[in-house]
């Protein structure tokens, strides 16, 4: 287990103001700030300008996000007919949401086409066969892939096919008279830096310009999914400077070409803090052991399946002992940070989780039948859960 | 300002203008709305998709219903399944018919229309003659021991909640409710878009009927030209029923209509070469 990030201590202000959200709404308590959601997304869209943004859902599938999004103007990713049902519930219009899972059965097709996607995405020949009933309708994009070793989480291992099998998909595509409108990929989540975003662009480039020159239906649209980091340990993430060399790559595009993204982490990471409670403590072989009613089965789910590691901080100072975080259930795994110095903490103390709104509640899951971390609207004061 | 933009299609769209919105539901699983627009009037929607606007609703009801029964001469019990904008139904009590049946699958569907879309039943529901049933269209025809002269499948989209009603199954059970010599029509898209939705219903109609074919006419906001509507019956002489004998039995019916007449009843059967190809190609 990587260790977090952790701060000692609090200022006054920010004391009060989550124990004072602890007492009001109780805890476990997730805490989601819209401002800051607006923030994320008006930095990404000077970092990329011109490309059109499609908020990745699965990353934090909530109303109160997807709210926010909607009014900022956003296109939505989603990649289930639950993603999709949360839009219609919303009534989010379709036109502003693609479909981005390669893998799908034709329910899911069917439903998402009936809520208003007409974007699908497919990376083989038999994802492509799936949609020749809705070829009249749809506009696809062929997902490519791009191995991404630098990445916390790679997406292509799973998804993609080889720059070597595209033209051959792409060949059949235009035999079954199923528009392939462009490529897509996916370099990776929590990216160290932008390379692989700059090689996934410039390689589909020469993809799509040299498909174009045998004739047919052009191809157009160049998705460049996510990847755009949150910043977990703390060390400050320049948005605008990690996507320097994406520009720089997009610069090199035909104009009338069309750019999106599917940003999720990156948007939400900051948006969500989280709240716990110490309920008990105790002391083997030297270690502090503190037990809080939030864990890895919980909100902290993403640092099992996503391979994050939150940012913690609590809120004394004083003498620092060798410590462990853990989380609420009967399982062993659930710990959340060992090997920290923490200062002494006592029952009903708060541990605050940052950077914790994507892949965290999105994961989580009912071991010990624990009730779920409740999320507050900061904005509004509207809870749910 | 708000704007409606239909998701039928990734490449091309429509999209009207939201000058007032008068309903949006907000809970089920689906989105309809029912809004006013300068050009257009009061404009249904669901999930995308136009159902119907006053400005055009005439030539989609008065070519669903006029066609059937003025070319069968002597309807006197009439099935409608869906239409729950009660359109079809107020021109079907045009007709002198005993009787007339709706199948509406959500009675909240019917209590919507008449609120928000007076004019397109225009006191139709409160006609004597007319019983509302509320249950699943698939599930009437196949239990309902009644028979009717005309049978009018009044749907939304094959993708979309009234799929049940394009199956082969159903037209099936749909024949099991016509008397003799009886017609039924449906909603069958707009060809020039949906040349598979023609294809698929040429071939499910042909499984039961004797003659299963299709006629047209343009609804200015289904895009795409063309509508086209299914028609099966097991008399293959009442689609080929004289221009003359049509304006006979239109004149003695006295009534006025906005888009339909007795040459346009003929002519609606000629199908467009592209059609007609689209029905070779599925053999
Ligand atoms: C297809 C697709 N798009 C977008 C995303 C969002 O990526 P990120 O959170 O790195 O921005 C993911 C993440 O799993 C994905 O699989």
């Amino acid at each position: 287990m990587t260790s977090p990030h952790v701060t000692i201590g609090s200022s006054d202000e920010m004391q009060t103001h989550w124990r004072q959200l602890a007492s009001q709404y109780g805890s476990p308590l997730l805490v989601f700030d819209a401002k800051v959601l607006r923030r994320n997304y008006q930095e990404l869209v000077e970092a990329l300008p011109g490309v059109q943004l499609f908020y990745a859902v699965k990353a934090h599938p909530h109303a109160f996000i997807v709210r926010v999004i909607e009014q900022l103007g956003g296109g939505f990713d989603v990649a289930s007919g639950g993603e999709t049902d949360l839009l219609l519930q919303l009534k989010v219009f379709g036109r502003r949401t693609i479909h981005t899972h390669p893998i799908k059965k034709d329910a899911e097709i069917r439903t998402a086409l009936r809520y208003g996607v007409t974007t699908f995405v497919v990376d083989s020949l038999y994802e492509l066969e799936k949609l020749i009933p809705y070829r009249g309708r749809v506009g696809v994009l062929l997902r490519l892939s791009f191995r991404n070793l630098g990445a916390a989480v790679d997406l292509s291992r799973k998804f993609g096919c080889s720059l070597t099998e595209a033209p051959e998909i792409i060949a059949r595509a235009r035999e079954l008279d199923v528009h392939i409108k462009g490529v897509s990929f996916h370099v990776g989540s929590q990216c160290a830096d932008a390379s692989k975003h700059v090689e996934g662009i410039e390689t589909c480039c020469e993809l799509m310009q040299r498909m174009n020159e045998h004739g047919g239906t052009p191809m157009n649209v160049m998705d460049i999914g996510g990847g755009f980091p949150a910043d977990y340990n703390r060390q400050g993430v320049d948005i605008h400077k990690f996507c320097a060399p994406i520009r720089a790559a997009l610069e090199q595009l035909p104009d009338d070409w069309d750019i999106l993204a599917e940003p999720g982490r990156y948007l939400v990471a900051s948006a969500v803090t989280s709240i716990t409670t110490v309920v008990g403590k105790s002391i083997r072989d030297n270690v502090r052991w503190y037990y809080l009613d939030d864990g890895v089965y919980g909100s902290y789910s993403g640092q099992i399946y996503d391979h994050a590691c939150y940012p913690l901080q609590v809120l004394r100072t004083g003498e620092s002992f060798p410590s462990v975080l853990a989380g609420p259930t009967c399982d062993s795994i659930d710990v959340i940070a060992e090997g920290i110095e923490l200062p002494e903490l006592e029952v009903d103390d708060l541990v605050i989780g940052h950077e914790m709104g994507a892949y965290t509640a999105a994961t989580r899951t009912r071991f010990n039948s624990l009730p779920d971390a409740r999320l507050v609207d900061l904005g509004t004061g509207e809870i749910d859960g | 300002m708000r704007h409606f933009e239909e998701t039928l299609y990734d490449a091309v769209c429509q999209q009207f203008r939201i000058d007032k919105l008068y309903f949006e539901n907000k809970t089920d699983h689906q989105h309809l709305m029912i809004f006013h627009n300068a050009q257009l009037g009061r404009v249904m929607t669901l999930d995308g998709v136009v159902q119907t606007t006053e400005a055009d609703e005439f030539v989609y009801h008065e070519m669903m219903t006029h066609v059937p029964m003025i070319a069968h001469g002597n309807a006197k019990r009439v099935l409608i399944i869906g239409g729950g904008d009660g359109g079809i139904l107020r021109e079907v009590l045009r007709h002198p018919v005993n009787h007339a049946t709706q199948v509406e699958i959500d009675s909240a569907v019917i209590d919507m229309a008449k609120e928000h879309l007076p004019n397109h039943s225009a006191g139709a529901y409160d006609d004597e003659r007319c019983h509302i049933i509320i249950d699943d269209g698939m599930n009437f025809v196949r239990e309902s021991t009644d028979k009717f002269d005309i049978v009018i499948v009044d749907s939304t989209d094959p993708i979309g909640p009234g799929e049940v009603l394009f199956t082969d199954d159903f037209y099936g059970q749909a024949k099991t409710c016509l008397n003799d010599g009886g017609v039924i029509v449906t909603q069958n898209g707009v060809p020039f878009f949906q040349p598979d939705e023609l294809q698929t219903t040429h071939r499910r109609l042909g499984n039961h009927f004797a003659d299963a074919n299709f006629y047209c006419a343009p609804i200015p906001t289904y895009y795409g030209g063309f509508m086209s509507f299914g028609w099966a019956t097991d008399n293959s002489e009442l689609r080929r029923t004289s221009v003359d004998t049509i304006r006979e039995r239109f004149d003695a019916l006295n009534i006025k209509c906005r888009y339909y007449n007795p040459p346009i009843h003929s002519a609606s059967f000629a199908l467009p070469q592209y059609m007609l190809d689209m029905l070779d190609g599925d053999t």
